[in-house]
């Protein structure tokens, strides 16, 4: 019997059962009943393996972009790997900035293994990992890859979010109109966080011009996005002061004059009753969130300056113009303000507020300087207040501010022989650290007891060796 | 004896946390009784919480260890801190006569080994005559020897009859599943397989157990229209392998002892590695694949599937076996895929030999990034080369495929590797594989090794323009 005889006659009876069969080609197999049945199950059994599998009719073509950074090299790649099993989100992104900052991307054959760091970070890993990380997304959904620095007039709109954002501040410095113009012509496309987004890069050389655009989404479906416009829009009209924001705010500070010589004004937050302890950094957070300090100063009919002078017996209120100043970039009026709370960033670390995606690395150094003072004050709960840091920073501290903090108990203390745990404390710190203190970061490591030094330390080489790569 | 690398080390470790542990103790202190001898053993004692000191034995030959600590992870740090201080080569390795302890771990672990070092050492005791005469000879039971030889001849004529009532057995579990139809055998196939397994482990046929057990998750392992014929060919293969067996003496020696290996006889590694004649190659072996499985009987099972890359007489491919228990808690062989080493390896007798066990190591196992030597032979040759096989081993299960120019591609979520040239073969790969191979759709060609077992095409090493992939 042929092998195409067996799979169309015999098959289909083994497949029914034989309990009733006695078909002549079955009953031919065997010298007995039980003998064929058997012999043809192996027959049938055996003719169907030599079926090839069928050839699919159709087979997708992928198209996976091109992508000119380099690869990183191969022995750093057991390395990665290593590192970041179980490590800190701190140290996973001071890698994907290092990997940013050389052009370096991983290896594709690395992305499934490390899938969940290029799921965090792809925007710092190049082409590749974004697509890998979107190969779940529908084709009419996917965007382009970009790098950031690679995106024009025509490509602006289908980069990252955070490439987006960072491409229209540096082209609204220089052609504000034409900046505003790629916007208005997006703007029917873009979901609700990039609007808040994009939005927000409209404040950098405002100007009378950007009115009719602003105006023309004060109904926004988005309530921030609204909010965002129309306090745009007041400045522009020269009306902040009657933002509703900021007569909200105005309704909760207190005015009084104090002194028998030379009457000083003094401001005070009033938090509501039904505000607890726990929840006051928030509040202020929401409360201020839709207001500048023009517009403060100019509900409080004083100059800005004056604010900081009328607040300064008032911590919830100089927090609440911390919060301000650090968003406007205010680091004259920030460094003021946190030599009278320098416990700010702590505080603000509390919360989910981020210092602003678009800054540039001296921005943020100069934020930094102004923010943390470790002379005056360091957190005595280390961990998520200086994680909070790193994650604004997106590299590391400035030397003296960072020499500082190792010479500091904060530093010193927890990596003290006899100590347990501190691995994450430790692994921030070298995050954190510029390269010029790597050395010395190592000499204060090297006592310490392996497990706890050991990513922190993998970390330093790590960077050492990818910002040593020519 | 080159020492072990630190590389090794590192891959070799269960995790990043016991390398961590292990350099703790990469220092004299705490060791005591650290030596070696030249055949590539080390050991020594190191000082850990209990009472008495671990004792550690590591063989660099093919990086085997053994401590008696109870750490569940393999090789635990005290292993891990001996093989890496033999690495840093800080701290000297005194030659030295291998303890009793060590000298029992060896004879335990590969027989061969254990005669060779205890031939050596019996070379280098100083040979007199004189001793010979005082010492008294142990005198020979030949009365004794001569029933234990009876009980085992009795034994396994017992078993062969266990066996063939077993394949009777089978015969009518086969046919009352035929009778009822193998359409809807997929529906009851786990209790059903198990009982009649469990009948054939009672009648001293493991290896037919063994099949019968893994059958339901194989089947369910297939998308729902496959499985009624999927069922019907691996029962085929069953009764297949019960007819063999009772007409084994008309089979070759090879074929004849595939039969009786998968019924469930097993031949030794020690009688393997001491037959005269059995058949050997010896070779440049690059590793290919490493598998890691556990079985319903809760042991894992350790697949090493070698490939040889110089030329020479014997078979191509090798795969070594072992099974360990799955609370032992270690999951992975002493070898990874990308290595290299120049051994002799003894195959167990086949029609198509393929087991294999290692009888003598020239150059221990290493990475090599070198490429791989060249099959020869694209997708559709090494299919070719499977059905080949089949029609001499029916019962084939997996099937090793060394492949050149081949490529993968993608049809909605399921992968397949395809023959780059002509088009004409279509492998689905393993599903389980889909995310790690999903980088590989990118590249035009890969040449690679991988197993078939008629379903599905597990890839285990691929070399490629970006370099190699694996699959661990």
């Amino acid at each position: 019997m042929r092998a195409e005889e067996l799979k169309s006659h015999i098959l289909p009876i083994l497949l029914a059962g034989t309990r009733r069969e006695s078909s002549d080609r079955l009953m031919a197999l065997g010298a007995s009943r039980e003998n064929a049945v058997l012999n043809a199950l192996s027959l049938a059994g055996q003719s169907l393996r030599f079926t090839r599998p069928p050839i699919p009719s159709q087979l997708a073509v992928e198209s996976w972009p091109r992508d000119e950074r380099r690869i990183v090299p191969d022995p750093l790649r057991p390395l990665l790997f290593r590192l970041l099993d179980r490590s800190t989100d701190n140290t996973a992104r001071a890698v994907a900035l290092a990997l940013d900052s050389r052009k370096l991307r991983l290896h594709p054959f690395d992305l499934p293994k490390l899938d969940g760091f290029a799921r965090r970070y792809s925007e710092l890993l190049g082409a590749t990992a974004q697509y890998w990380v979107r190969r779940e997304t529908p084709a009419r959904a996917a965007r382009g890859y970009f790098e950031a620095d690679e995106l024009t007039d025509e490509t602006w709109s289908e980069g990252e979010l955070r490439a987006r954002v960072k491409f229209l501040k540096a082209l609204r410095k220089r052609e504000p109109e034409g900046a505003r113009t790629l916007l208005e012509k997006s703007w029917p496309r873009e979901n609700p966080e990039s609007r808040l987004q994009l939005l927000a890069t409209i404040e950098t050389s405002l100007s009378l011009e950007d009115r009719p655009f602003l105006e023309s989404i004060q109904k926004d479906r988005a309530p921030r996005v609204r909010s965002i416009a129309q306090r745009l829009v007041a400045i522009l009209s020269g009306t902040s002061g009657d933002h509703p924001a900021i007569r909200a705010c105005m309704e909760r500070l207190e005015k009084t004059q104090s002194g028998l010589f030379k009457k000083k004004t003094r401001l005070k937050l009033e938090l509501p009753a039904t505000v607890k302890e726990h929840e006051t950094n928030r509040w202020i957070e929401e409360k201020f969130s839709e207001v500048s300090l023009d517009g403060l100063a100019s509900g409080c009919e004083m100059p800005v300056a004056g604010l900081l002078e009328a607040a300064e017996e008032d911590e919830n209120l100089l927090f609440a113009l911390a919060l301000i100043s650090s968003r406007e970039g205010r680091v004259d009026l920030l460094g003021a303000i946190t030599d009278l709370l320098p416990d700010a960033w702590a505080r603000m670390s509390t919360l989910n507020w981020e210092n602003g995606l678009e800054r540039g690395l001296d921005e943020r150094a100069d934020w930094a300087r102004a923010l943390v003072k470790p002379g005056r004050w360091l957190p005595e709960v280390p961990f998520p207040a200086w994680s909070w840091l790193h994650r604004q920073m997106e590299g590391p501290l400035p030397e003296k501010i960072m020499s500082e903090i190792l010479d500091s108990r904060v530093w010193k203390e927890p990596i003290e022989a006899g100590k347990t745990g501190g691995s994450e404390l430790v692994q921030v710190i070298c995050a954190l650290c510029p390269r010029e203190l790597r050395e010395r970061v190592r000499a204060d490591l090297a006592p310490v007891e392996v497990e706890r030094r050991d990513k922190g330390w993998m970390l330093l080489e790590i960077l050492d060796t990818l910002e040593g790569l020519r | 004896m080159a020492p072990i690398s630190l590389e090794k080390i590192e891959a070799i470790a269960p995790d990043q946390a016991s390398l961590v542990a292990a350099r703790k103790l990469v220092k004299p202190a705490g060791w005591s009784g650290v030596a070696g001898d030249d055949a590539g053993l080390i050991w020594g004692e190191c000082q850990g919480s209990g009472s008495s000191p671990y004792r550690v034995v590591v063989s660099e030959a093919d990086a085997g260890y053994q401590c008696t600590c109870p750490s569940r992870k393999f090789p635990c740090k005290h292993s891990l801190a001996l093989m890496w201080m033999r690495a840093e080569g800080k701290i000297p390795f005194g030659l030295a006569p291998s303890p009793a302890w060590v000298l029992d771990w060896v004879r335990r672990r590969r027989p061969s080994a254990s005669a060779a070092s205890v031939k050596e050492e019996a070379a280098s005791e100083p040979r007199s005559l004189a001793r010979a005469a005082t010492e008294p000879a142990e005198p020979i039971d030949a009365k004794a020897e001569a029933r234990a030889l009876a009980a085992r001849e009795r034994s396994r004529q017992e078993r062969e009859e266990a066996v063939l009532a077993g394949l009777e057995d089978l015969d009518r579990w086969l046919l009352d599943q035929i009778d009822a139809g193998l359409a809807g055998f997929a529906a009851h196939a786990g209790k059903s397989c198990r009982s009649i397994a469990q009948r054939l482990v009672d009648r001293k046929a493991p290896g037919l157990a063994s099949r019968l057990d893994s059958l339901p998750s194989r089947i369910y392992s297939l998308p729902e229209h496959l499985r009624s014929t999927v069922a019907l060919e691996q029962l085929g293969q069953l009764h297949l392998l019960a007819e063999a067996y009772r007409r084994q003496e008309s089979l070759g020696a090879g074929l004849r002892a595939d039969v009786r290996r998968e019924v469930g006889w097993t031949q030794s590694r020690e009688s393997l590695l001491t037959e005269e004649g059995a058949l050997c190659a010896a070779g440049d072996w690059r590793v290919v694949g490493a598998l890691s499985e556990v079985q319903p009987d809760r042991l894992r099972r350790l697949e090493t599937w070698l490939w040889r890359e110089s030329p020479g007489e014997g078979p191509e491919v090798a795969v070594l076996l072992d099974f360990i228990p799955v609370a032992s808690g270690q999951t992975r062989g002493a070898y990874r895929t990308g290595e290299r080493m120049t051994a002799t390896l003894a195959f167990y007798p086949s029609a198509r030999p393929m087991r294999a066990l290692i009888k003598e190591v020239k150059v221990p196992a290493a990475l090599d990034e070198g490429l791989l030597g060249p099959s020869r032979r694209d997708l559709s040759g090494t299919l070719a080369e499977y059905e080949e096989a089949l029609s001499h081993i029916p019962w084939t299960h997996t099937w090793p495929m060394r492949f050149d120019k081949a490529r993968v591609r993608r049809t909605g979520e399921s992968l397949f590797l395809c023959s780059r040239d002509d088009g004409r073969v279509a492998l689905p790969l393993l599903g389980t594989q889909t995310e790690r191979i999903r980088p590989l759709l990118a590249l035009e060609e890969i040449d690679g090794f991988g197993l078939w077992d008629g379903y599905w095409f597990r890839l285990c090493l691929a070399q490629t323009p970006l370099g190699r992939w694996v699959s661990e």
